[in-house]
C-alpha cells in the first residue's frame, strides 16, 4: 500500500465522519451461546449449569453462581493514546471526554482541541519573545506523506490544525486485520518518505509520544522545533518538541501475554 | 529510575499542581488514581501475518504514591468497544469483570445497548481465566483465545516530568536530549523515562480475527480497519 497518491484523504475522511451514518449488518461474526458447563447462569438456566435446557437443579440446592446482574455506567475512556491527556485543556475537559462515545467527540471536541494546539505554540512564542498570534501550527508531515511531497514550500498540505484535531477528535484506535501493526514510522522522512508506514494499530514498542510531538510540533518536514543551532554559536536556539528523548525500557515479550512480568 | 529523580519530579510537580499522566494514565480529576483509571490501551497483530488481534488493557498505575493499584475491582466492567462499519459505535463488545480471583470474559458480542451504560452480555460467554499474581496464568479456550488478566510492567515510555516543564513554559529548550541507555545516568540534561520501573493491572485477550469478523471501515490510508476504544464502567 503507497502512502502517496492518495488526495487529500484526510478532508475526505472528514466529510466522511461528519456525514457518517454507515449501516452494515452483514459482517456479523460468530458468537458464543451459553453451555451448561461454563459456570455462569445465563441462557434458560434458573441456577448455574442447571434448570431450563440443562439438568435439573436439585431442590434447594441450586449452585451460587458469579453475579452479573446490574447497569454498568462509562467512568474513564481510552482511544489513541494521549488524546485527552494532551489536547483537553483542563480538568473539567478531561471528565467531560471520558465520559464521552465516539461518534460525539469530533462535535463536543474538536474546536477545543484546535485551541490548545495552538495555545502549546504560543507557550514558546513567548520563550522566543515571538508575537503569540504569529507562531502557530504549521500542516505536518502527513500531508506529504499522503499526498506526495510538494514543491510549494508545503503550503497546499491539507493536513491544518482544523483537518488534524477533527481526525483526533474522532478519538478511536484502529487497528488492521491481517497488516503489520505500526503506528506511525516515516520511513526514510522529509521529502520523500521511503518506507512510510503506520496507522495500523498500536504495539508496546511502538513511541507513540515521539511520533506525536512530530505531528503537532514537527511542520512540514517534522523537524520545525528539534533543539535546532540557527546561528551556529553552539548553542540551540529553537525548543527540542519533537521527541521526548526517551525509549522503551519495559520488558515486552513475543509471546502471550506480551507485556513483561512486574517489577 | 532513581528515586532520588522520581522525588525531584514530584516536587515540581507539586510546584505546578499537575498531576494528569499519558498516555491515559491518571488523565482526569474524576477518575484519578481510581480503580477504575484507565492506564494504556494497546491493539496489534501479535506476529506478522497472524490471523489473530491483540488487545492490551492497562488499569491503575503504581508511577506514583497513592493511587489505586494491585486489585481488579469487582465493580468495574472493562469493554473493549470494536466498530466494525465506521459510524463510531460499536458494534461488538469483549467485556471483562473480576469474581472472585478469576476474571471472567464475555463477547465478543452486539451490547444490549450502545453508549454510556450497559450490562454484563452473561449469554455470550468467551471463557475465564485465574487473576495472575507475578508469574502469568494464561487460559486459552475451545475456540482459539488466549486470557490474561494480572499486574504487569508498564510497557509506556514518556519523560513525562519534562512534559510538564514544556506544557508550563518552564522549560526553554524544550525535552531533553536522550541518555546513554546503557547507563543509568541520572544527570539533569538527559531524558528520563518516569514510567521505567511501574507496574499496571493488565487484561490481555489475543482473539482470532474471525471471531471479530469482516469490517468495512477504513483508516485514512483507506485500509481496512477495527476502530476500537476502551471504557470502564462502574456498577450503579
Amino acid at each position: 500500500m503507497k502512502f502517496k497518491n492518495i488526495k487529500y484523504t484526510f478532508l475526505s475522511l472528514c466529510a466522511i465522519t461528519a456525514l457518517a451514518s454507515c449501516s452494515d449488518d452483514d459482517n456479523t461474526p460468530m458468537v458464543m451461546t451459553p453451555t451448561c458447563s461454563d459456570g455462569i447462569m445465563n441462557g434458560d438456566e434458573t441456577g448455574v449449569d442447571c434448570g431450563g435446557t440443562c439438568t435439573p437443579c436439585e431442590d434447594g440446592m441450586e449452585p451460587m453462581g458469579p453475579d452479573f446482574t446490574g447497569t454498568y455506567a462509562q467512568v474513564d475512556f481510552m482511544g489513541r493514546p494521549g488524546i485527552n491527556t494532551v489536547l483537553s485543556a483542563d480538568g473539567e475537559t478531561k471528565n467531560s471526554h471520558n465520559m464521552s462515545i465516539p461518534s460525539e467527540m469530533q462535535a463536543t471536541f474538536q474546536a477545543a482541541f484546535e485551541a490548545r494546539l495552538e495555545a502549546y505554540h504560543d507557550v514558546y512564542a513567548n520563550i522566543l519573545g515571538a508575537d503569540p498570534a504569529a507562531v502557530n501550527f504549521e500542516p505536518n508531515i502527513l500531508g506529504d506523506i499522503l499526498n506526495g511531497p510538494m514543491d510549494d514550500g508545503y503550503t497546499n498540505n491539507p493536513v491544518t490544525a482544523t483537518v488534524l484535531t477533527t481526525v483526533l477528535s474522532n478519538d478511536v484506535l484502529e487497528v488492521a486485520p491481517n497488516l503489520p501493526t505500526t503506528y506511525f514510522n516515516g520511513g526514510s522522512g522529509a521529502p520523500n518518505y521511503e518506507g512510510a508506514v503506520g496507522l495500523t494499530g498500536r504495539t508496546p514498542q511502538d513511541d507513540v509520544i515521539d511520533v506525536s510531538l512530530i505531528l503537532l510540533f514537527g511542520g512540514g518536514d517534522g523537524a520545525r522545533f528539534s533543539g535546532q543551532d540557527t546561528d551556529g554559536d553552539g548553542m540551540a536556539d529553537l525548543p527540542r518538541l519533537t521527541s521526548d528523548g526517551v525509549g522503551l525500557t519495559a520488558t515486552v515479550g513475543t509471546t502471550f501475554p506480551y507485556l513483561g512480568a512486574p517489577e | 529510575m532513581k528515586k532520588s529523580k522520581l522525588f525531584m519530579g514530584l516536587g515540581a510537580l507539586a510546584l505546578v499542581g499537575v498531576l494528569l499522566v499519558a498516555a491515559d494514565h491518571i488523565d482526569a480529576p474524576d477518575t484519578m488514581g481510581t480503580t477504575a483509571d484507565i492506564a494504556d490501551f494497546y491493539a496489534f497483530e501479535p506476529t506478522l501475518g497472524s490471523d489473530n488481534t491483540v488487545f492490551a488493557v492497562d488499569l491503575q498505575s503504581n508511577v506514583l504514591p497513592d493511587l489505586a493499584y494491585g486489585t481488579f475491582d469487582e465493580n468495574v466492567l472493562l469493554e473493549i468497544n470494536i466498530d466494525n462499519d465506521g459510524d463510531l459505535v460499536e458494534d461488538l463488545v469483549i467485556q471483562a469483570i473480576p469474581r472472585d480471583g478469576k476474571m471472567y470474559f464475555f463477547g465478543p458480542v452486539a451490547p444490549s445497548e450502545t453508549g454510556l451504560n450497559g450490562s454484563i452480555m452473561v449469554d455470550a460467554p468467551l471463557g475465564s481465566v485465574d487473576i495472575s499474581a507475578a508469574t502469568a496464568i494464561v487460559e486459552t479456550t475451545s475456540n482459539g483465545v488466549s486470557l490474561f488478566a494480572g499486574p504487569r510492567q508498564d510497557a509506556f515510555f514518556f519523560d513525562f516530568f519534562q512534559f510538564n516543564e514544556v506544557i508550563g513554559g518552564t522549560a526553554p529548550l524544550g525535552f531533553k536530549a536522550a541518555g546513554d541507555p546503557t547507563t543509568t545516568d541520572d544527570d539533569d540534561d538527559t531524558a528520563v523515562d518516569t514510567f521505567d520501573g511501574a507496574n499496571t493491572m493488565s487484561i490481555v485477550v489475543e482473539i482470532p480475527n474471525s471471531l471479530l469478523g469482516e469490517t468495512t471501515a477504513v483508516n485514512v490510508l483507506q485500509l481496512p480497519v477495527y476502530k476500537t476504544w476502551v471504557t470502564t464502567n462502574a456498577k450503579q
